[in-house]
């Protein structure tokens, strides 16, 4: 069994890498989105494919296609592009509109510069004006290299991304949060040095090292891809049509909808049926049963790893041993909570304090029974949240 | 188009994280079972056929009193995680050489029903289940636990009865290093001191047994028995003395970090691994059994629920 290093941080080797385009993508849209394509229709590069209908500055961004193509399908969570059929003999050729750049973008600022970016594809559901800002600077995860790639290749996007984002919520101070070791600075904001540990590199504890105070609730966390995405919509003035997405030991700036075979493929890594997959890091990756799933904006990589490599998760009994109790961060007991939650004990779980859980899945990785722990944590808040919902919908009926 | 083939094609999923520290119980137990090897093979030495006998007895009494239970209890069968073979070799470490068959078998049967099983099985029990075994043995049957008695036929002495009955000049020609290599009667595997302390050692640096506890209780153990010690050194044997003699050092490696039934955060874990320090010291001084170490256990098990309300805030906690 390979040795595992929960260190995150790493010697980058090459250069931000890319892709060839793809004939045709999946782009993933979110439930809130309205597509507002239909099948058949010519998009240019750039040209919306979803809205989100909320007038709010604050909220998920708006879906652009990544190629010139032709709407082959509108589904509930994708809309597939395939390319331009050959036009047939006497017909001129479909010429797809592309969008201008949007000049706007160094005018405006505030509330409204913050809805262009919503429009351009930016997620400005985290953003809240006049508040810290801090940079993320740690890569997410083990295994993937997406931060320091990004800090060390593409230092003009991001420092465009401050720029516009300095414009657009004002924040008071901002701080660049990276490995310990590591010098960095960008565009003037303080650097401060953490530990790279996973799961040292997730948002709350990132800002607990940055701010020494637990959850507070006058900073906004900001990862290093997030801001990239920014700066790449500020130099570029056109809407989001790429991410960074870490595969293997390389990164690489793939458009967005690009299904994972293709990347894969493009990547030349090892891959088959005897492989699992999830796109994001090894840690909190969302598996992948189907290869023709299209890279989200927000992916930061795609994970591969051989079947039986480690032992499955089973529905084994507790031991309690404590294992999970000694590596969670947000100091509960997992497998108590665990054990609550499978047994439908969801009052339990609250006064235990599983809102605390920060969703890292340690728990899960040292558990020695193979217990989904982090999953019945996860079950436990989802019915948890249901439960207050439904109490809530019974008072207004009142 | 390629990727329109492989969509046909469904992957096998998992849930995250992907990776796990590839640690499982099944390899925890074998790395215990290694760990007990050299106290094996101490035991033999010293014992002889005696030791194979009593630890074959109570090793194949727990495997298979497991999955009967199991079967009754329409468990699915865990033998193979071996954690039912090291508690009946941990029972059988804490009796005499020369335990009679009959009490083995019943004792580890015991020690599997009342101290596993009765709790849902492994990793259920609030109480350290071979502790517990040794325990309704003392007082069923005081007589053929007593080590000394049942020794006969070795020319040695045990010395946690020589200090009980006769004081601390009878232990005076007792080394510490003849109580690590074994050399006094003991219970079979417990007095093996020095393979324990490799044994255990072993568990450390694999992590299969965190610091906190072994450090707490052997320094209950050196602490208490330094404060008798220096209120009368004609009366109380020295600290050294009851760290190496009876079942101490069993107790700080194996039994104590029991998992289910010692504490789980750092604070209660120490607590609780020094009050059992302390609670050897105070049964060996006054109570009625020579070794009081298996009671010890017994009593810190018991307190684990109230150690474990010493609970931190949770993280952004107010």
């Amino acid at each position: 069994m390979m040795k595992l290093r929960l260190n995150t941080s790493v010697e980058i080797k090459d250069v931000l890498q890319n892709v060839p385009a793809p004939a045709s993508v999946r782009i993933p849209i979110q439930k809130k989105h309205k597509p507002v394509v239909k099948k058949k229709q010519i998009v240019g590069r750039g040209q919306v494919v979803a809205e989100n209908p909320s007038k709010s500055a604050y909220g998920i961004g708006f879906v652009h296609s990544s190629i010139d193509g032709i709407v082959e399908d509108v589904l509930p969570d994708a809309i597939v592009v395939g390319p331009i059929p050959a036009p047939k003999e006497g017909e001129e050729p479909v010429v797809p509109a592309r969008p201008e750049p949007c000049a706007e973008l160094d005018s405006l600022a505030n509330e409204e510069l913050c809805r262009k970016l919503l429009e351009l594809g930016i997620d400005t559901s985290r953003f809240h004006a006049s508040r810290a800002l801090i940079i993320n600077g740690l890569n997410p995860e083990p295994g993937v290299l997406v931060s320091e790639q990004l800090v060390r290749d593409a230092q003009d996007t991001l420092k465009a991304g401050l720029q516009i984002l300095e414009r657009a919520i004002k924040p008071g101070t901002v701080k660049l949060v990276v490995a310990n070791g590591k010098q960095i600075s960008l565009h003037g904001c303080t650097t401060v040095n953490a530990s790279d540990v996973y799961p040292a590199t997730i948002d709350p504890l990132v800002v607990h090292a940055a701010t020494g105070s637990e959850r507070p609730d006058n900073v906004d966390v900001i990862s290093i891809s997030a801001l990239y995405r920014v700066g790449l919509v500020a130099a570029t003035k056109l809407p989001l049509m790429e991410a960074a997405v870490s595969v293997g030991e390389k990164v690489y700036r793939v458009p967005t909808g690009m299904p994972v075979q293709d990347l894969l493929n493009a990547a030349g890594v090892e891959h088959g049926p005897d492989w699992k997959l999830a796109l994001n890091g090894p840690m909190r990756g969302e598996a992948l049963s189907d290869l023709g799933v299209g890279i989200p904006e927000n992916c930061t990589a795609v994970t591969l790893v051989r079947d039986g490599l480690y032992p499955s998760v089973q529905p084994n009994p507790c031991i309690n041993c404590g294992e999970c109790v000694l590596v969670c961060p947000a100091r509960i007991q997992p497998g108590m909570l665990s054990r609550y939650a499978e047994f439908n004990m969801f009052e339990s779980t609250r006064s235990q304090h599983v809102e605390a859980c920060l969703e890292c899945g340690m728990c899960t990785f040292v558990c020695p029974a193979n217990r989904p722990v982090m999953q019945y944590l996860l079950l436990a808040k989802k019915q948890l949240a249901a439960q207050d919902e439904a109490v809530s919908t019974c008072r207004l009926q009142d | 188009m390629a990727s329109q083939d492989i969509s046909k094609k469904i992957y096998s999923v998992a849930t995250a994280p992907l990776w796990h520290s590839g640690r499982t119980l099944q390899k925890n137990m074998l790395q215990t079972l290694l760990a007990l090897l050299p106290v094996i093979a101490m035991a033999v030495y010293r014992y002889g056929y005696d030791a194979v006998e009593v630890m074959a007895w109570a090793g194949l009494t727990a495997v298979v009193t497991e999955a009967l239970v199991q079967k009754i209890m329409k468990q699915a069968p865990s033998s193979d995680d071996f954690s039912a073979l090291v508690d009946g070799l941990l029972f059988a470490f804490l009796l005499p050489a020369t335990a009679p068959v009959w009490m083995v078998v019943i004792g580890s049967a015991i020690m599997i029903i009342l101290g596993r099983m009765v709790f849902g099985g492994y990793g259920g029990s609030p109480i350290c289940a071979p502790a517990l075994g040794w325990a309704v043995l003392a007082i069923s049957w005081p007589d053929f636990m007593d080590l000394n008695g049942m020794l006969l036929k070795w020319d040695l002495v045990e010395p946690l009865s020589e200090l009980k009955y006769f004081g601390l000049d009878a232990i005076a020609s007792v080394t510490p290093m003849s109580l690590l290599l074994g050399e006094n009667l003991g219970a079979l595997g417990a007095s093996q001191a020095l393979m324990v302390l490799v044994g255990g050692v072993y568990l450390l640096s694999r992590g299969v047994v965190r610091w906190f506890i072994p450090v707490s209780f052997l320094a209950g153990v050196i602490v208490t028995g330094l404060v008798y010690n220096l209120i009368d050194p004609q009366l109380y044997a020295s600290p050294l003395f009851h760290l190496l003699s009876g079942s101490t050092l069993l107790a700080a490696f194996f039994l104590m970090p029991y998992p289910s039934s010692s504490p789980a955060w750092r604070l209660p874990m120490l607590l609780f691994g020094f009050f059992g320090g302390v609670m050897v010291i105070i049964i060996r001084t006054y109570g009625v059994y020579p070794d009081g170490v298996p009671f010890a256990i017994l009593l810190a098990n018991l307190c684990t629920p109230l150690f474990d309300l010493i609970q931190p805030k949770p993280f952004g906690g107010r």
